[in-house]
């Protein structure tokens, strides 16, 4: 085998990986905090990823600047989302599987409303550097990957300094080590979600701009990407993020060889087959749970 | 300061505490003691707002805590230092004390609160950036202890310090929580180390099955002959 292909689609692999760990950690955040098992994650990347689309196609704006307008507004929209549907069913006797119903109805209303907005053909994001490339010696990186790579390695970056620097980031992570000593301590668990939840859904909006920088999508894409969550979740650890992160470029650096190596039907059998692995082994991921 | 009055408190059908009344005024510090599942942390869990109540009042300073959530009741100086600890575990001790500072009230003195905590449990600073879940009992009492104190309690709620602890541990807490009391700290004690509790409060009151069985100073209730064969073994 050749070294460079091998070191390229290692490199690639980390890319795509730090796309899907940012992705990743909001999806493990709801998990862990609110026991929300959000299925409409994906579909919330993929409406970050249309609102580029035509922020791009039809106003010229860039991907990267559009980002600093549709993630808040992706933020605004979850607090009402919150309110609206997911605060009613934290009430619930079970509330991992009434979420789970709920928000499965939800990707399903929000892919149904893209598809009509949107039609049902594949899309690209093509920004003006679309086609150039940085290329290192024997390697080369188109920039829109590079781009990708960037803003999601910037956007674990922030939700990282968010949890770890400031009172409300570790009221989130009080909130999920232990709700009723947060309570006693002024922690008001409804703010904490609502916040929590709006943060997962902003950034899976963050994190499916980066995706769509690096493949095309459509608007029913959401689904495989859940299926790649479930398995960067499973493997990093519910609500670890520095778990989650490291776990979506391991898994971005499987799939990216398994990409240059296999035949492309093979490449799904291949992280599916892992997420199956994972369940019956490591059913608590491969990192110790205590972390952020 | 604070004043109960009769309250009733319900898990689903059952009652775990029937009119049940207490006082504690300020600068005292006042035991409550009782057998397992007699109700005791159901009590001070009502007075937090983590459980609501079915019947009766809480007073605080003659205004009701009626409604209030527990981060509100917080916010009123009401600490509790939970039973079992409770802290977060895969949180440094530091970010533990920290969140003890939690509500905006007292955020802004945190970095103080923060240098007095750890000149009170030295044991505890040395440790400051381990994760809580890794100490030893003993030590995560003193976070827990140290986590109620960064909140600058006006009514410090504790329930079984020293559960779980060596007897040397228990010893070292409880005369952290009497000195706490002679700097002034009004004090709310539950625990199972009766002779130890009744040694340092002032007042008593014990539960027996969700009922108010007794209330006297604690000079007397040592010597009452109910308390001597149930909860001293005399
Ligand atoms: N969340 C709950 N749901 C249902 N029943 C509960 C709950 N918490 C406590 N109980 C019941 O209420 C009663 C009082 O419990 P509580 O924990 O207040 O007792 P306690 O005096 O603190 O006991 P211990 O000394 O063991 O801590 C017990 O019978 C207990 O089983
Ligand atoms: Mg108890």
């Amino acid at each position: 085998m050749d070294a460079v292909l091998i070191i390229q689609s290692l490199i690639s692999g980390i890319m795509m990986g730090m796309v899907y760990a940012l992705l990743g950690v909001g999806f493990s955040l709801t998990w862990g905090v609110m026991h929300v098992i959000n299925i409409s994650h994906g579909a919330f990347g993929l409406l970050g990823a249309y609102m580029a689309y035509s922020l791009l196609q039809y106003f010229g704006v860039d991907p990267i600047v559009s980002a600093a307008v549709s993630v808040p507004l992706l933020f605004l929209v979850a607090c009402g989302i919150y309110q609206l549907l997911i605060r009613p069913i934290t009430r619930a006797q079970n509330v991992v599987m009434a979420s789970m119903i709920l928000t499965f109805g939800l990707a399903i209303i929000l892919e149904n409303v893209m598809a009509i907005i949107w039609k049902a053909d594949p899309r690209v994001l093509t920004p003006t550097y679309s086609s150039g490339a940085l290329i290192l010696g024997p390697f080369y990186f188109q920039y829109p990957h590079v781009v990708g790579f960037g803003l999601s390695l910037a956007g674990i970056t922030a939700i990282y300094l968010f949890l770890k620097k400031t009172y409300t980031g570790m009221a989130v992570r009080a909130a999920w080590q232990q709700p009723e000593a947060a309570r006693l301590y002024g922690v008001n668990l409804y703010w904490i979600s609502m916040i929590t939840f709006a943060l997962a859904v902003s950034t899976a909006g963050a994190g499916g701009i980066c995706l769509a920088l690096l493949n095309s999508f459509e608007p029913h894409s959401h689904n495989l990407w859940l299926i790649n969550l479930f398995l960067v979740v499973i493997v990093g650890g519910v609500g670890n993020v520095i778990g989650t992160a490291l776990a979506g470029l391991i898994i971005g650096v499987i799939t990216g060889l398994s990409m240059a190596f296999l035949p492309f039907l093979w490449v799904n059998l291949v992280t599916f087959g892992l997420l199956m692995i994972f369940l019956i082994f490591r059913p608590h991921g491969i990192f110790k749970q205590e972390g952020i | 300061m604070l004043s109960v009055e009769n309250i009733t408190v319900c898990y689903g059908q059952m009652k775990a505490l029937r009119e049940v009344s207490l006082e504690v005024s300020t600068g005292q510090m006042v035991a409550l003691i009782g057998a397992n599942g007699s109700g005791k942390s159901t009590l001070i869990n009502a007075i937090s707002g983590l459980v609501p109540i079915a019947g009766g009042e809480i007073t605080w300073e003659g205004q009701t805590l009626k409604g209030l959530t527990p981060d509100n009741i917080c916010r009123e100086g009401i600490i509790q230092v939970p039973e079992g600890r409770k802290l977060f575990p895969a949180m440094t001790v530091e970010e533990n004390l920290i969140m003890g500072a939690y509500h905006p009230n007292v955020r802004k003195q945190a970095q103080e609160s923060l240098q007095k905590v750890f000149s009170t449990f030295p044991r505890i600073a040395d440790r400051r950036r381990q994760f809580a879940g890794s100490l030893s009992g003993g030590e995560q009492q003193m976070v827990a202890l140290g986590r109620a104190l960064m909140a600058k309690p006006r009514l410090l709620m504790l329930d079984e310090p020293s559960l779980g602890l060596s007897p040397k541990a228990a010893a070292e807490i409880f005369d952290i929580i009497r000195g706490l009391n002679k700097e002034g700290m009004t004090i709310l004690l539950v625990s199972q180390e009766v002779m130890q509790t009744l040694a340092i409060t002032t007042y008593g009151y014990v539960l027996e099955n969700g009922v108010l069985a007794l209330k006297d100073s604690c000079d007397r209730l040592l010597e009452d002959p109910k308390v001597k064969t149930s909860y001293l073994g005399l």
